[in-house]
């Protein structure tokens, strides 16, 4: 029941994520064909001396066009779409979760029923990260027909792939933002805590020499082109020791924020 | 036979700030409790320390025999509890938050429910986000009272509610009572507990007030009518203003007893008098009074 009212509460802003993550990727795919010519020609992306965005201009202008488009993709289904659009939601959808029973003084209400709180914590934890990630997949997967629509494949092992290390990256946010939103007592101060790692974390990234410590390197089109043109397979997506693993790092980040929501919430008093 | 709730030595601090000093407790299986205390007495955290919200600091609570830290989730399915501070989900219509309420507890009194919702005339269909104080009030009772368990804890049930209804809530909690369930409330409304409660305690900073106590300053009270002089009268002889109130209401002493004084006073001297009905604030103010003076505890 505590599930079901999550997602009574959700719908409309998992539908309007759906929808805005379809209205991104559609556009830049059926584009594609006008697009292709202006990168080759291009060479704005591979003059900047920032070196990640050379390796973006090399791959996405690539003689190969179904390499270049696989870049193109990994940068603007994933890179862009997912890290952006994605997280907005898993902030969106994790701020109020606790925050917002505080607020509505209805916390005590329903910590003092017969759920236990590790119960409690998973009803309302699993609606959103199911309304966060679903649209991943549909959105990505539904590139495939638009593909076709320009003669151009794009194939579905890898895809699913990037799509589920897309997923739990926007997982490890919606699990710190359960987190924080445990924590606080006001919703705009989860969405101002939240908002403020990610932007942090958006600086560091953007910053050359500390990059590598940012949590968008889990993310980033150095991952994803490699995974989307099939050159990671899943054993090394999830091998911390022998592949990258990024996806296991990723994981345990969520497996982490999780954990340190259920003490929290064991914890907390109304 | 088992107490419903047997309380010892129950201590709970926040920080620094002690709220409860090791208070005693016993409630009988099928009494009904009045809780009474002002605010910041420790009302609510005794509440919720019972129903295993609050880890106390201090001493041990058993509630149905169970220990409410340990064995929290079997407390609550035996328990319906409606916090002080009754907040209802605003989104949801009434109807969609009763469904919601009722689905924490298996065994519901689906004619104690009716009931209710005949005599608070909810109109269930909106949102609740419509409703005034009073009514959300109704519906987060109407959640507290219709699941069917041994216990309620009910804080501060009649917050916002007007006087009809609080008298029908005082016939359903005598038939909950009758029926053998354990009820204790907190109210800030005495003539609503006295008439309700069986046995009512009186938390002041804490502690519980003895008993002999409370009814000597009751007594007292008794003695101390409330009268609003007619303008330009002074105060008939035989009694001592104690304090006048910021309406002009004077809080006096007599020296014998209140009513013959009344009488005896001169026509037109007084417009209005109240007598024999102790006022919460007056009893906090005088019990508050006597632990300065005499450190009664």
């Amino acid at each position: 029941m505590i599930a079901g009212k999550t997602f009574r509460e959700i719908r409309w802003m998992a539908l309007a994520y759906l929808l805005i993550l379809e209205l991104l990727a559609v556009p830049v795919i059926l584009l594609w064909p006008d697009f292709y010519p202006d990168l080759q020609r291009s060479t704005l992306l591979r003059g900047i001396d920032i070196d990640w965005l050379q390796r973006v201009g090399v791959a996405v202008s690539d003689r190969n066009e179904e390499i270049a488009y696989t870049s193109y993709c990994a940068l603007m289904l994933f890179f862009r779409s997912t890290n952006l659009v994605g997280i907005a939601a898993a902030v969106l959808f994790g701020t109020g979760l606790f925050a917002r029973e505080r607020e509505a003084q209805t916390f005590e209400f329903l910590l003092a029923k017969p759920v236990s709180r590790g119960r409690l914590l998973w009803a309302k934890w699993w609606p959103c990260a199911l309304c966060a990630t679903l649209p991943i997949f549909v959105v990505n997967l539904s590139a495939i027909p638009w593909s076709r629509r320009i003669d151009l494949d794009l194939p579905l092992e890898p895809l699913l792939l990037a799509s589920l290390h897309a997923a739990c990256f926007v997982l490890l946010f919606l699990t710190f933002t359960t987190w924080v939103s445990l924590r606080c007592r006001v919703q705009a101060h989860v969405a101002a805590i939240t908002g403020a790692v990610a932007v942090v974390q958006i600086g560091i990234y953007l910053t050359q020499r500390i990059r590598p410590y940012s949590l968008f390197r889990l993310a980033d089109f150095d991952w994803y082109g490699p995974l989307l043109a099939g050159n990671v397979r899943a054993a090394q997506m999830f091998d911390p020791f022998g592949g990258p693993g990024f996806t296991t790092w990723v994981l345990a980040g969520v497996a982490l924020f999780y954990g340190l929501a259920w003490r929290d919430l064991r914890r907390a008093e109304p | 036979m088992t107490p419903a709730i047997a309380v010892r030595g129950l201590g709970k601090s926040f920080g620094a700030r002690a709220v409860l000093h090791g208070v005693d407790l016993d409630v009988a299986a099928g009494e009904l409790l009045g809780l009474v205390g002002p605010n910041g007495a420790g009302k609510s955290t005794l509440l919720r320390t019972l129903v295993g919200l609050l880890p106390p600091t201090s001493g041990a609570a058993r509630v149905l025999g169970l220990d409410p830290q340990r064995d929290a989730l079997a407390v609550r399915q035996r328990t319906s509890y409606l916090p002080g501070e009754a907040g209802v989900y605003t989104n949801l219509t009434g109807a969609q938050f009763l469904r919601f309420a009722a689905s924490f507890h298996a065994r519901q009194q689906p004619e104690l429910r009716d009931r209710l919702l005949d005599g608070f005339r909810l109109p269930l269909r909106q949102k609740v986000r419509s409703y005034s104080a009073g009514m959300k009030q109704k519906l987060a009772l109407v959640a507290a009272l219709a699941p069917d368990v041994e216990l309620y804890l009910l804080d501060e049930p009649d917050r916002a509610l007007d006087a009809s209804v609080r008298f029908f809530l005082r016939d359903v909690l005598r038939d909950l009572r009758a029926a053998g369930r354990t009820i204790v409330l907190s109210s800030h409304h005495l003539g609503e507990v006295e008439a309700l409660a069986e046995r009512l305690v009186f938390l002041l900073d804490g502690r519980f007030v003895a008993d002999e106590r409370l009814a000597a300053a009751r007594q007292r009270l008794r003695q101390s009518p409330r009268v609003r002089l007619a303008p330009g009268q002074p105060l008939p002889a035989g009694a001592r203003e104690q304090r006048r109130e910021p309406d002009g209401t004077l809080v006096v002493e007599t020296d014998g007893d209140p009513m013959a004084w009344l009488r005896q006073a001169p026509a037109g001297a007084i417009d209005s008098a109240e007598v024999g009905i102790p006022r919460l604030e007056d009893l906090y103010e005088l019990l508050l009074q006597q632990q300065a003076d005499g450190g009664h505890r």
